[in-house]
């Protein structure tokens, strides 16, 4: 009963790989070289793509960290399982990617965009403010989008987290009379680590991938700022036809991603706070 | 105080994840002389159904929202189909030397490749095959793509179903599949549910094997139609948030259905980003 799906798996995720690995190693008269190799390292654009990417991944991770944190431990006392708070706070990050990149061009559009139209009625100047259609601010822009799509994400897991900590630590640290902070640090921390690292791990390996949001948004501009390595990738395979390179960088991100996970599962494992 | 402060946080949260939505479905009713109001018209307009139209009788829309809804359907059962069986079996037999284990934990981490990965040994494999821009070959990419979460998703919610039960059928005479479908798949059936549920959703929401694999109207689904508007010159907005929102649609309605098992199927990586 194993064998359809483990056929399955191996001819559209393991079969190409291989042949990915094998045009990474082909040139374009289908010799053997390292070039798509050596190229990488020479690259700008391909190091400022790793660059953008990796500023991508951390900003909007430590910000939906820190809000999803936040909200967890405010709220959980107030939580129930299925309120209509939840459900509702759950629509971001169901929706399409393709669909949020819809909404927040629309809401960030610099002359009809709701952002800047409400800002003009509170009497603000927005001419500077073109979102993604600046240099400056085009970084800013996907990773609002991001933090609005994906911090309902980290505020669940550890809200689930937190409700399955048992009462019995709380009223032993409030018998000992450890204040908030010292019970949240010294209970709450290290009980809801196992959420925390899942919660962390899930988000980085979607947020190095990142794509199909950033390409309605700004298609990796104006210019290059704000090109990740899927988008260059993409391109590299699709606009220039290049499918050797692309597969050699294709690698390299699939490397940080394995290295970073297998990074927080170490963590998962040790067992001391 | 606090029950002051957390009130006020939960209507502002609540404002800041609905408002953008909120923003888009208006521009989708709006004519276009509302669209570009300054100072932003939330409430006040006059409401048309004219974009609609546009998209879905004028323009091919209606067929992207057709190949939308087949793969989808088409993908999800398949991987269902599929996926139930190696769960069940996970769930089930012990292999020696733990195998059992490590394809479980192997299966898992197929779905763990960031998608620009395989997309672009796919694409140059499908067109060998000469599927490229047909639904068959979305069709069995998301079939791919699902089938390591409904594995694990259905090996859990077997785990939790008494062996006695099955094994009771089979001393009457069942086969073991008689007694998988008539014992332990009615036992399971929310759970099966609730995988559909997911599986569509992340037929229907992705983007990058989409875009990478269908570019004519044949086989295109609504996000790279979507897409395919957004990044040409002078964009209809009204006809891009109309699509937007017809994709978002299904979406809502799945989203209520799920909520018990958002957890645990977030922690398989139901959605991605």
């Amino acid at each position: 009963m194993l064998a359809p799906t483990t056929a399955v798996l191996l001819a559209l995720t393991i079969y190409p790989l291989i042949y990915s690995i094998r045009i990474s190693f082909q040139g374009e008269s289908g010799n053997w070289t390292l070039q798509n190799f050596t190229r990488l390292v020479t690259d700008q654009f391909f190091l400022s793509a790793l660059a953008h990417t990796l500023v991508y991944a951390i900003v909007a991770l430590t910000i939906e960290f820190v809000l999803g944190l936040g909200l967890a431990v405010l709220l959980h006392e107030q939580m129930r399982a299925r309120s209509v708070f939840r459900a509702l706070l759950l629509l971001p990050m169901m929706l399409p990617p393709i669909v949020v990149g819809v909404v927040w061009r629309l809401m960030l559009n610099s002359n009809f965009g709701a952002v800047n139209g409400t800002l003009k009625s509170l009497g603000l100047n927005t001419e500077a403010l073109t979102w993604t259609a600046s240099p400056k601010l085009a970084m800013t822009s996907v990773i609002l989008a991001d933090v609005w799509q994906w911090t309902p994400f980290m505020f669940l897991i550890l809200l689930a987290g937190l409700q399955a900590i048992p009462q019995e630590p709380y009223e032993a640290a409030l018998i000992d009379g450890s204040s908030a902070w010292q019970t949240f640090r010294h209970v709450t921390l290290p009980l809801l680590k196992p959420a925390i690292l899942i919660a962390l791990l899930l988000r980085t390996m979607d947020l190095l991938r990142v794509f199909d949001q950033v390409f309605i948004l700004t298609e990796g501009g104006p210019g290059f700022a704000t090109e990740t390595v899927s988008l260059y990738i993409y391109r590299t395979a699709f606009r220039f036809s290049n499918f050797g390179y692309a597969a050699a960088m294709s690698f390299v991100l699939l490397a940080i991603t394995n290295v970073i996970s297998v990074g927080y599962i170490r963590l998962l494992q040790t067992k001391e706070v | 105080m606090r029950k002051f402060l957390r009130y006020t946080t939960i209507i502002v949260v609540l404002m800041a994840t609905l408002a953008p939505v909120y923003w888009l479905i208006t521009i989708s009713f709006k004519r276009e002389v509302d669209q570009f109001a300054v100072p932003p018209k939330w409430f006040s307009f006059s409401p048309t159904l004219e974009h609609y139209l546009d998209a879905f009788v004028t323009r091919s829309f209606g067929g992207y929202l057709m190949n939308s809804f087949i793969v989808a359907i088409c993908s999800t059962f398949c991987a269902l189909v599929l996926g139930t069986l190696a769960g069940y079996s996970l769930a089930r037999f012990r292999l020696p030397r733990n195998l059992d284990r490590q394809l479980a934990l192997w299966i898992l981490s197929t779905r763990m490749f960031p998608a620009i990965v395989t997309a672009v040994p796919l694409f140059l494999i499908m067109r060998d095959l000469r599927l490229v821009n047909t639904r068959l070959s979305l069709v069995i990419v998301y079939t791919a793509f699902n089938l390591p979460f409904v594995v694990w998703m259905m090996r859990g919610f077997f785990a939790e179903i008494p062996r006695d039960l099955e094994e009771a059928a089979m001393v009457d005479g069942d086969s073991r599949l008689g007694a998988l479908r008539r014992v332990v798949l009615p036992l399971a059936a929310p759970g099966l549910a609730a995988t559909a549920v997911f599986c569509l959703i992340v037929s229907w929401n992705e983007f990058l094997f989409a875009l990478v694999l269908t570019q004519t109207d044949a086989a295109m689904t609504l996000p790279v139609g979507i897409a395919g508007r957004v990044t040409q010159y002078g964009i209809k907005w009204g006809v891009m948030s109309a699509a937007a929102v017809v994709a978002m649609a299904p979406i809502l309605a799945f989203a209520m259905s799920v909520q018990k098992y958002l957890v645990r199927g977030l922690s398989l990586g139901a959605v991605k980003g």
